[in-house]
């Protein structure tokens, strides 16, 4: 064989390693990438506004608004009985609750026969934890067993939460995590969620979800590419490229 | 970043073109989203590449039928669309229908790439893949088909699609699915469809008239199944909560911020690792005084606004010919013309302007400036863009950045011309448009404008 026939394979070779390993883009090309990336402002400062109106910070809101000129897209003062209603369920005013979210939009119960069990199962958790035992059970009898006979998940719901009152000591009934400050902030994120839907507007803020779009479009780039990457959402650093 | 904008501008501490607020509503972003947004999508049939195997039917070539009785393996009329499938979304789809399934029925659709054999069915040379009306077979560059789906023939209409995400070419008889094939070709595809028995004739659909098949709906359910996996990773704690934060701190939104700050006391946010970084004490850097220039020149007061500059941070403003100073007296000239005092802005411009004549780099944006002399009504005009309040934006952004640049801490800081929340955006969108280029230009990549518009205001399914 020749010296350049030689040379000839060699290089093929090369090329061949190269080909099945994966690309690497130094910190110099990638800044240089990130810098083309076209990012406008007005579209950042609505991305914040709606995490604020989706977070209900009513009161930022208005102050973003007057200072970066962007508008909520959505009419602020829903927000604030957004919110109230929100607050009524998170300090266990239930009943103030459903009143609220009916003056808000009749149809937003008549509509979700889920949220409005959600909210009279909520109802009887509240009465059976400040003790009005006689209630509870009433209102269980009235309220709640007519709708667990139309469906069996309530009915399962239903019998869960009837069992907290075979329990003197709840804090040690195998159901007691009904009675906890999560179960609340459950029944609330629900109403908040089905308050937003009926407004056309999305019940989540949208950074959360382009946040984990960017951690998946770093691992999907990691088969391809060796690149810096942001390890750290908090800090935005970029990483040196591990080669 | 820091180093790499410096030397750009020679030492300025504003780089103006590295300002988010630079990309606006102008005619630069305009030409910029529709870029973004343009690609050649087939409209009709090639009719002029052609083995001479099919007969054009109708003059807006979107049905051809077999002219012969011939019917030879090198007798095929394959016709490809106008151009190839476009690659840059997730999917494409087209469809057609068997006007007559001729003699035999031999009627096939699918994909080919360039220069194939038009003598030849889709799925019988390499680089196609083909669904094959007679057998119901597809074809994938073997002389051997494999059993796919039903046969179809005269009334049926089928589709052929590409699924860029999931690389597989997918099916339709009907309006139905009839199933996904994994795509093994790399490089370009036409649309193609093949007639190849007395009588055949078929009629192409490329997206004019409405699909059998519910295309929308396959896009939004393949959407849905990716948004679920994505929704799978899990984020640390509150920390959207820190990046909002910290953004209002960058950008000097003091009142937003101490709102921000006050309602989340109360609503139980616990404190985040994020704190132990550095965003907090750095950004909060002149917080209030660079909140109060902001109000100043979004008010349009930028006398008050550069005499306080002036007072304050004098390096920022002592090169007469920075862009920092361009831009100030470039909107004193703006905020001339807005209230209509055109005498005042002309000798504005004559005492403080000129001398920026030289400038290159700012020579096309004073240009802009100075035209504005020429319209009686400037705000209609093609340069009223600059009447509007994201100008005003634009210049308190930069004034913000040279403020923030005085800050002797600023220098260790990474990338500390920008935002958190920028960062992680471009990253986003590098890494979403470097994937798409290593994987021959197929599928969609991220933009911020167009994930903002695209969710909108419709309600989220389920």
């Amino acid at each position: 064989m020749s010296v350049l026939g030689f040379a000839l394979v060699q290089f093929s070779d090369l090329i061949e390693t190269m080909a099945s390993s994966k690309k690497v883009i130094t910190k110099e090309e990638w800044e240089k990438k990130l810098n083309d990336v076209k990012i406008r402002k007005e579209d950042m400062n609505k991305l914040v506004m709606n995490f604020l109106v989706t977070e209900g910070y009513v009161e930022a809101a208005e102050k973003f608004r007057v200072e970066s000129g962007t508008e909520p897209d959505i009419d602020l003062a829903t927000i604030t009985d957004r919110m109230a209603v929100k607050k009524a369920v998170q300090s266990g005013n239930v009943e103030d609750a459903i009143e609220k979210v009916n003056d808000l939009n009749p149809e937003i119960l008549d509509t979700n026969p889920e949220l409005f069990f959600h909210l009279q199962q909520q109802r009887m958790i509240e009465l059976i934890r400040n003790g009005r035992l006689e209630e509870a059970l009433e209102f269980a009898q009235e309220e709640l067993a007519p709708r667990g006979e139309e469906n069996q998940s309530f009915l399962e719901e239903l019998e869960k939460t009837v069992a907290l009152l075979a329990f003197e000591d709840v804090s040690n009934c195998p159901v007691g995590d009904l009675l906890d400050m999560s179960q609340r902030l459950k029944t609330a994120s629900e109403v908040n969620a089905a308050i937003l839907t009926s407004q056309s507007h999305e019940k989540d803020p949208k950074l959360p979800s382009l946040l984990k779009m960017l951690i998946w479009a770093q691992n999907q780039l990691d088969e391809k590419a060796v690149y810096p990457r942001i390890n750290d959402l908090a800090s935005a650093k970029l990483e040196d490229p591990v080669v | 970043m820091v180093n790499g904008q410096q030397v750009s501008t020679g030492g300025d501490p504003v780089d103006l073109f590295r300002l988010a607020s630079w990309c606006r509503s102008g005619p630069e972003w305009d030409r910029m989203v529709s870029e973004i947004e343009w690609e050649d999508e087939p409209t009709h049939l090639n009719t002029m590449n052609s083995s001479g195997g099919f007969n054009v039917v109708s003059v807006d070539k979107l049905s051809v039928s077999y002219p012969g009785t011939r019917s030879h393996g090198h007798d095929v009329g394959a016709v490809q669309a106008n151009c190839a499938a476009p690659t840059r979304r997730l999917m494409y789809y087209f469809e057609m229908t068997v006007k007559n399934a001729g003699q035999k029925g031999r009627v096939a659709i699918g994909f080919t790439p360039p220069g194939v054999k038009m003598c030849r069915q889709p799925g019988w040379e390499e680089n196609s893949c083909g669904y094959h009306g007679d057998d119901g077979m597809i074809y994938r560059g073997q002389g051997k088909g494999e059993s796919f789906g039903p046969t179809f023939t005269s009334g049926d209409t089928v589709g052929a699609g590409i699924n860029y995400a999931s690389q597989e070419f997918f099916f339709t008889k009907n309006g139905k699915l009839v199933g996904t094939v994994n795509k093994h070709v790399k490089g370009p595809l036409f649309p193609t469809i093949a007639v190849h028995s007395q009588n055949e004739e078929l009629t192409v659909n490329f997206g004019k008239h409405p699909f059998l098949f519910n295309f929308e709906a396959y896009v939004l359910e393949e959407r849905t199944k990716h948004q679920t996996t994505i929704e799978k990773s899990t984020l640390p704690v509150n920390v959207s909560h820190w990046i909002v934060r910290s953004y209002l701190l960058h950008y000097g939104y003091e009142d937003t911020l101490n709102s921000f700050d006050i309602a989340s006391k109360n609503s139980l946010q616990p404190a985040p690792v994020a704190q132990e970084n550095s965003i907090e004490h750095c950004e909060a850097y002149a917080l209030n005084r660079r909140k109060i220039l902001r109000q100043l020149i979004r008010n349009g007061e930028i006398d008050s606004a550069f005499s306080k500059l002036q007072g304050w941070y004098p390096q920022t403003v002592q090169n007469e010919t920075s862009t920092l100073c361009f831009l100030l007296r470039a909107q004193k000239f703006i905020e001339h013309i807005r209230v209509g005092e055109l005498e005042a802005a002309v000798k504005y411009a004559r005492a403080q302007l000129a001398k920026f004549f030289s400038v290159k780099l700012l020579e096309n944006l004073l240009q802009n400036c100075i035209a504005l002399l020429a319209y009686d009504q400037p705000a209609e005009s093609c340069v009223g863009y600059l009447l509007d309040a994201n100008q005003r934006e634009l210049v308190a952004d930069a004034v913000n950045a040279a403020v923030l640049s005085t800050d002797p801490a600023a220098k260790d800081r990474q990338g500390g011309v920008s935002s958190h929340l920028e960062r992680l955006l471009r990253q986003l969108t590098a890494c979403s448009v470097e994937r798409r280029s290593l994987t021959s230009d197929q599928g969609e990549t991220f933009h911020l404008h167009q994930a903002l518009r695209a969710a909108g205001k419709r309600p989220m399914l389920g």
